[in-house]
């Protein structure tokens, strides 16, 4: 055991008690993404409302999950919550953690890409009488959403990883699998090689899906968004690693 | 409703023996007594105008005097803290649906264009008479043709405002007003984002408006345009309107010193 086996790490690759781990870890970005979208935009419209109660309590929230480990949040999740008699199963309190972290970070980013589109565009639909939704869904929200896609991106890059971090609760997912494979077979390098290996494809494969998107949704007046986004940056230091 | 008949009571003979005696004595614009306030500076000095039907007035006056803040209250972008506002007699008093009939009365063209980046030129002229009047998209598409020929840029519908120049912008942005067909047009400093060779096209789309009738609110500092276009001239000191005269008295006999001062300024 003094080298590093090809071979086993391939198997390792190929093992499919891994590969179902994979999924996992698939699964809890994708099902965190979605959780984690749909609270953080209603955090950042709390954030931006003008009662000070809202913006207050949103306030509060960014500053907790995004002040606080994300680990720490799933121990508190899954040992400390049964303690007040809250218990939930594993891959719930993984889900929790991971949504109500995800939705701290995606509500700056949203609100950061609100906040770029400039006044003016606002005020010109307000002058042509479209309605607060029709101003909402047709003129802030796509422009706002073309500046979030960066930064939304590269959370969501982040997001893939700090999955790993649910193996600590006993999540099997990718993380979790290649520990218990490395237990029983003490092939720490292989093993580890493989799970390397996913992580690498999968943020891969979401750096190619993000540039689609950053160009498909960017094709339209190219120079002047650029114009825009240059003069207000969406906050790309909202997107901090974690864990 | 009561506003319609006394005014007519009490201004019909000011008016004169017009067309349309119904309307005679509705303003397109009445604004009495306007304060608007940002913290502990006043933007709108107890601002006094009343603007005719058809009529073109051009507002002048120093950086800061309060000309942007006075026309963005007309279709209530700005919010006015004490005074009256009334346009074609509705008065503007935050309840929405008088705010809604106002705005749906007024076209607005700003400084910097402000076109919708993402949607093509063409879309953005059918967006809110799809949206807000429910017409049709092909009936949308042809009102905006329509308005885009007479801005003479119907060639330019696919592009998007990223791809026009400036001049072309402002022309797009006057075509997407106008498709709302609104009864009283407002500009803020229409040409003044332009470069020079590009004035004149905006200038041109203006004049050929002012000339079919539509009622015109327009800061400009374009004095050539005022002398041609203008019934009359606004001209505003530190929130307050402090001279009102046709363009011929205002450029040669200015009454006021600060007035005398701006023109000197302006006019080297
Ligand atoms: N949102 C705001 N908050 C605070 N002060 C404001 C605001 N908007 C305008 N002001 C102030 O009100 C005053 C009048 O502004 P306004 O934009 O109406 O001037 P203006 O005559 O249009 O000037 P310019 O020729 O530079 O466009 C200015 O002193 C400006 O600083
Ligand atoms: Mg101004």
């Amino acid at each position: 055991m003094s080298h590093f086996s090809p071979t086993a790490a391939v198997n390792y690759f190929f093992n499919y008690f891994l590969m179902k781990g994979v999924l996992v870890t698939i699964g809890l970005t994708v099902a965190a993404v979605i959780g984690g979208l749909i609270l953080g935009m209603g955090i950042a419209l709390m954030r931006m409302s003008s009662s000070p109660v809202l913006s207050g309590a949103s306030r509060f929230y960014i500053w907790f999950f995004r002040g606080t480990p994300l680990l720490i949040q799933l121990v508190v999740i899954y040992s400390g919550l049964p303690q007040l008699g809250i218990k939930f199963s594993v891959i719930t309190c993984a889900l929790v953690g991971l949504i109500l972290n995800e939705a701290a970070y995606l509500a700056e980013i949203v609100r950061s890409g609100f906040m770029a589109v400039s006044a003016g565009q606002r005020e010109a639909a307000w002058a042509l009488s479209l309605s607060p939704w029709t101003t909402f869904r047709r003129v802030t929200l796509p422009q706002a959403f073309r500046l979030m896609i960066p930064p939304l991106g590269n959370s969501i890059n982040s997001l893939l990883k700090a999955t790993s971090l649910a193996s600590v609760i006993s999540v099997e997912e990718l993380m979790r699998r290649s520990d218990m494979l490395m237990q029983e077979h003490f092939q720490i390098l292989e093993v580890y090689a493989a799970a390397t290996a996913y992580y690498l494809i999968l943020t891969s494969v979401w750096d190619a899906v993000q540039r689609r998107l950053e160009k498909h949704f960017g094709r339209s007046s190219a120079a002047k968004s650029r114009r825009v986004a240059a003069r207000a940056p969406v906050a790309q230091a909202s997107v901090e690693a974690r864990a | 409703m009561s506003e319609i008949s006394m005014n007519t009571a009490m201004e019909s003979g000011v008016e004169g023996a017009a067309a349309q005696p119904q309307l005679r004595g509705v303003h397109a614009v009445r604004m009495e007594a306007v304060y608007k306030h940002y913290g502990d500076f006043t933007a709108l000095n107890e601002v006094d105008l009343k603007v005719a039907k058809g009529e073109k007035i051009v507002i002048c006056g120093p950086s800061g005097s309060g000309k942007s803040t006075l026309i963005r209250c007309i279709n209530h972008i700005e919010k006015h803290d004490e005074g009256l506002i009334y346009v074609n007699g509705t008065e503007l008093d935050r309840q929405r649906t008088n705010i809604d009939a106002v705005r749906r009365d007024t076209g607005m063209v700003f400084q910097s264009f402000n076109l919708f980046p993402h949607m093509t030129t063409l879309e953005n002229c059918i967006l809110a008479p799809m949206t807000v009047n429910g017409m049709a998209k092909a009936e949308a598409k042809e009102l905006a043709m329509h308005f885009l020929t007479k801005v003479r840029i119907p060639d330019q519908a696919e592009k998007f405002p990223g791809q026009l120049s400036g001049g072309q912008q402002q022309r797009v942005a006057i075509a997407r007003a106008l498709c709302m067909r609104p009864k009283i047009m407002l500009f803020d400093e229409p040409t003044s984002a332009l470069d020079p060779e590009m004035v004149k096209e905006v200038l041109e789309t203006m004049k050929k408006l002012a000339e079919e009738g539509m009622t015109m609110l327009c800061v400009t500092h374009e004095m050539g345009f005022a002398r041609e276009v203008a019934d009359r001239i606004v001209f505003m000191n530190e929130g307050k309107v402090v001279e009102q005269a046709v363009p011929e008295e205002f450029f040669s006999h200015p009454k006021s010193e600060r007035a005398r001062a701006f023109l000197d300024q302006i006019i080297h």
